[in-house]
């Protein structure tokens, strides 16, 4: 049965209003094998992965299952065929037992009333040919995260053949637990299941994959060996560019302003520890790394939005606030990375968005708002920051992605700003506000303000960035602050290859 | 977006033209009774206690909460007051500190509801449908379970009974309140925080509002407008008794809902929940002129509940439309982007 190829997809193209996303893709997985999928953020993956699964239909090109040729159009076609998804969030239902979410769909009959004792022996079958074991009867939300991976991928082992996808399934996971993960992989190996394995992480590559796909722009790379690994080669692969030129290397320098923020051994348990470093007036500090790295973190823990357990951050010499109001009336903002979940106010108006972090500014007797001031400031935040439709009484809900950014970066503007701290500035903004969002990160750090911005688009990170610290695993892991980098510099750091250890801290 | 503001516009003068085509099917029907200034003010006479209790429970939902206490607050503080007052010997003086204590007491519980709420993260339902009972409870055991008359002093009995240029006070009462209730929303540093909190919590938080503060005064803020319709009751009824606001809640909630505050949090408004109030209390004086049996009351009041948030789900759905144009618009850009 190892060997035999499980799923072959050939030439698929798919494009979404007029953009290529995938220009003739190839994939093809066996039985038994472990077959990794690699490629920058944008390079098609999930779209790969979405129309493999049904969620997306294809432009053209084929796809075959156990030699037999297919149209997968809906989810459960998919299921049907032994495909199943692992994604980075769970889609289990939390108050069923494990038993009941393995065979959720399936559920064994008999006269009309579920037989429970059928239903148990083949739960019970199913783990001991994996030998994946879990107590059937648990609850699942009592389970951990590694446990309940466990469940759902018993649960797309219910079928034949079965082919996994796992979408970055370690991102939630401690050390420990991924190990064991890695453990269920070889046991699912050995037993003849598929498995397609996305990932960022090189060394879960290497210590997993048989092969390795890697996509670049919507096009096939290279499918490398196992005996062909190596991860500096596949690392140029993703970037795409055998010789860097100049136009892409990018300079990066001390900074020549006087120490502003000063972060020393933050430590937070299971989270990140030992950060130490210092931000200078003027510039703007990239911070880079892989998703789960902890940057994301830092940022909430200076602003005073998340606790941490040890450490000292000083401004300008003296300690700063643990609560963010306090932060906020220093001087400190931040921009958050999920701009629906916690950027804005979505029914608001854009006027009370801008106002909302500055009523220190615009309340007078018995906090009444001085409504002329409010709107003087909001007119000034949508003409410096070309905020369209020029509309204070607009919900932000109604605006563009880019716009909404605009708006959440315009509270900020309106005060007489110190520190910003950006994540992830520009996910899911087009093109052209992005360059606006550029300009208006630079002629902050211009005017003395330092700017922090977590990226885990290398292209901004660069395109930004005057110094750049790359964490990895809650830890700072390398520091670029002279020289000309590249997008493969960053990336080689964030998956921790490096040779010439400097980790900052002058 | 022409089309958008004048959607906009039609929405904002939506409640207000369903109260009048309601008024007008009534001056058709009973042209000799309802139309009199005498009805008016008998139709807002009767809304004014519940009317009263709006103005702080709109906080609470517009947190995205709700506060089911209401009614026994109401009830403790107007017994509170009577007690105080007869204690004190029914002085001119004794209406001022009972009054105040009344508040007090109101105000206590709303305090106990919000630090609760907002400090150990448990559903208001939960909390407030607890205190209701408690509540109800405590009131019980102040009153002894006795109707405690107060027809006395003249100064305690005017609050509930009074007219002041033919206007009964208790309307001037929910009136000021109503006022004060629009400028806090809407003119205040606070107003906005509830509408920021309500709407997004997390944003509200990163944006430097101190969210559990903000939700905990909300629920003081509920408690207290409700002690203050209980005193007014207590007086238009020239007594206290435990049961006195059981069941205000409903009403309370019933016009706020039909108002078109969404029980969601975030959206809504207290003209709109006035709207919601005159819209029943218009009804329920209707359906008394034209002798329908107060068995059909609250039927009646039902459908119209099930109508008005049908309404509002139809509109949002519609509004949601707005979600899908920005989509297309995103893609037509994203095809520009390509074609240049």
């Amino acid at each position: 049965m190892n060997g035999q190829v499980l799923l072959r997809a050939e030439n698929i193209h798919k494009s979404f209003s007029g953009v290529q996303v995938l220009k003739g893709v190839n994939l093809e997985i066996r039985a038994g094998e472990v077959h990794a999928l690699m490629g920058e953020n944008g390079a098609g993956k999930s779209t790969l992965i979405k129309i493999i699964m049904g969620v997306y239909p294809k432009d053209s090109g084929d796809i075959w299952v156990q030699g037999e040729k297919v149209e997968i159009n809906s989810r459960q076609d998919a299921q049907r065929l032994g495909l199943a998804v692992i994604y980075q969030e769970l889609s289990l239902i939390p108050t069923l037992t494990v038993m009941q979410n393995i065979l959720l769909g399936q559920e064994t009959q008999k006269a009309g009333l579920l037989d429970r004792r059928a239903m148990m022996r083949r739960v019970q079958e199913l783990m001991d040919r994996f030998d994946l074991h879990l107590d059937p009867n648990e609850v699942v939300e009592n389970l951990s995260i590694a446990q309940q991976q466990t469940v759902e991928i018993l649960k797309s082992l219910t079928v034949d053949a079965p082919l996994i996808i796992m979408d970055e399934p370690t991102a939630s996971l401690s050390a420990s637990e991924s190990e064991r993960l890695f453990d269920i992989i070889d046991r699912l190996r050995s037993r003849g299941v598929g498995i397609l394995y996305i990932t960022h992480r090189l060394e879960e590559v290497r210590l997993l994959a048989d092969r390795l796909t890697v996509l670049r722009d919507g096009e096939n790379v290279a499918v490398v060996e196992k005996k062909d690994y190596d991860p500096q080669k596949i690392i140029r692969m993703m970037i795409g560019k055998e010789i860097t030129t100049a136009a892409d290397r990018v300079e990066m320098k001390r900074p020549s302003g006087p120490v502003g923020l000063s972060v020393r051994n933050l430590c937070r348990k299971g989270v990140f520890r030992d950060i130490s470093f210092d931000a200078h007036h003027g510039e703007i500090l990239g911070i880079g790394g892989l998703v789960g790295s902890g940057r994301t973190e830092v940022l909430r823990a200076i602003f005073g939005a998340d606790r941490y357990d040890s450490g000292e951050i000083t401004f300008d010499g003296k300690k700063i606030a643990s609560t963010v109001s306090g932060n906020i009336l220093k001087g400190f903002g931040l921009i958050p990375e999920d701009r629906r979940a916690q950027g804005f106010i979505p029914l608001q108006s854009i006027r009370k968005n801008v106002a909302l972090t500055n009523y220190d500014l615009l309340s007078g007797a018995l906090g009444l708002i001085r409504s002329g001031q409010e709107s003087a400031m909001c007119d000034r935040a949508i003409r410096d920051l070309d905020i369209r439709p020029n509309l204070p009484s607009m919900p932000v809900i109604n605006l563009s992605g880019g716009n909404q950014q605009k708006v959440v970066v315009g509270k900020w503007m309106a005060r007489d700003l110190k520190v910003l701290l950006v994540d992830e500035p520009t996910a899911g903004i087009d093109v052209g506000v992005k360059e606006a969002i550029y300009q208006i990160l630079e002629s902050l750090a211009a005017s003395g303000v330092i700017v922090i911005v977590v990226s885990s688009d290398l292209q901004e990170l660069l395109r930004v960035s005057t110094r750049i610290l790359v964490m990895r695993e809650g830890r700072i892991f390398k520091e670029f602050c002279e020289g000309m980098i590249t997008q493969e510099d960053i990336l080689t750091a964030a998956s921790g290859i490096d040779s010439s250890m400097e980790v900052s801290d002058e | 977006m022409n089309k958008n503001s004048r959607s906009q516009f039609l929405k904002s003068f939506q409640k207000p033209l369903i109260l009048l085509a309601v008024m007008l099917v009534m001056v058709i029907l009973q042209p000799q009774i309802f139309p009199t200034l005498n009805n008016m003010l008998s139709i807002l006479y009767a809304v004014s206690i519940y009317g009263t209790m709006i103005c702080g429970m709109i906080y609470a939902v517009l947190l995205g909460g709700i506060d089911l206490s209401v009614g026994p607050v109401a009830a403790l503080s107007g017994a509170v007051t009577v007690l105080t007052i007869i204690a004190m010997g029914k002085t001119g003086a004794s209406v001022i500190v009972g009054v105040f204590l009344g508040l007090l007491a109101g105000s206590a519980v709303g305090l106990v509801n919000g630090l609760i709420i907002s400090y150990f993260n448990v559903p208001a339902f939960l909390i407030t449908l607890s205190t209701q009972s408690i509540i109800s409870g405590v009131a019980q055991l102040t009153t002894g379970n006795h109707t405690i008359a107060a027809m006395e002093p003249a100064s305690f009995t005017y609050i509930g009974s009074g007219r002041l240029l033919g206007v009964p006070v208790p309307i001037y009462i929910m009136g000021i309140m109503m006022l004060l209730t629009y400028i806090i929303l809407n003119k205040t540093v606070f107003g906005q925080r509830v509408y920021a909190v309500g709407g997004n919590r997390q944003a509200a938080q990163l944006s430097g509002v101190a969210v559990k503060r903000v939700s905990t005064m909300c629920y003081v803020l509920s408690s207290l407008m409700a002690a203050l319709s209980g005193i007014v009751l207590a007086s238009m009824n020239q007594q206290a008794i435990a049961k006195a606001a059981t069941g205000y809640e409903n009403d309370v909630l019933t016009a706020i809902v039909v108002g078109g505050t969404s029980l969601a949090g975030g959206e809504g408004s207290i003209q709109g929940a006035l709207f919601g109030a005159l819209l029943v209390g218009v009804l329920n004086n209707g359906m008394r002129l034209m002798g329908v049996p107060s068995t059909y009351h609250t039927l009646v009041k039902g459908i119209i509940i099930i109508c008005a948030v049908a309404m509002d789900v139809y509109a949002k759905n519609k509004n949601s439309g707005l979600q899908r144009t920005r989509l297309t618009g995103w893609m037509k850009r994203a095809g520009k982007g390509k074609a240049s």
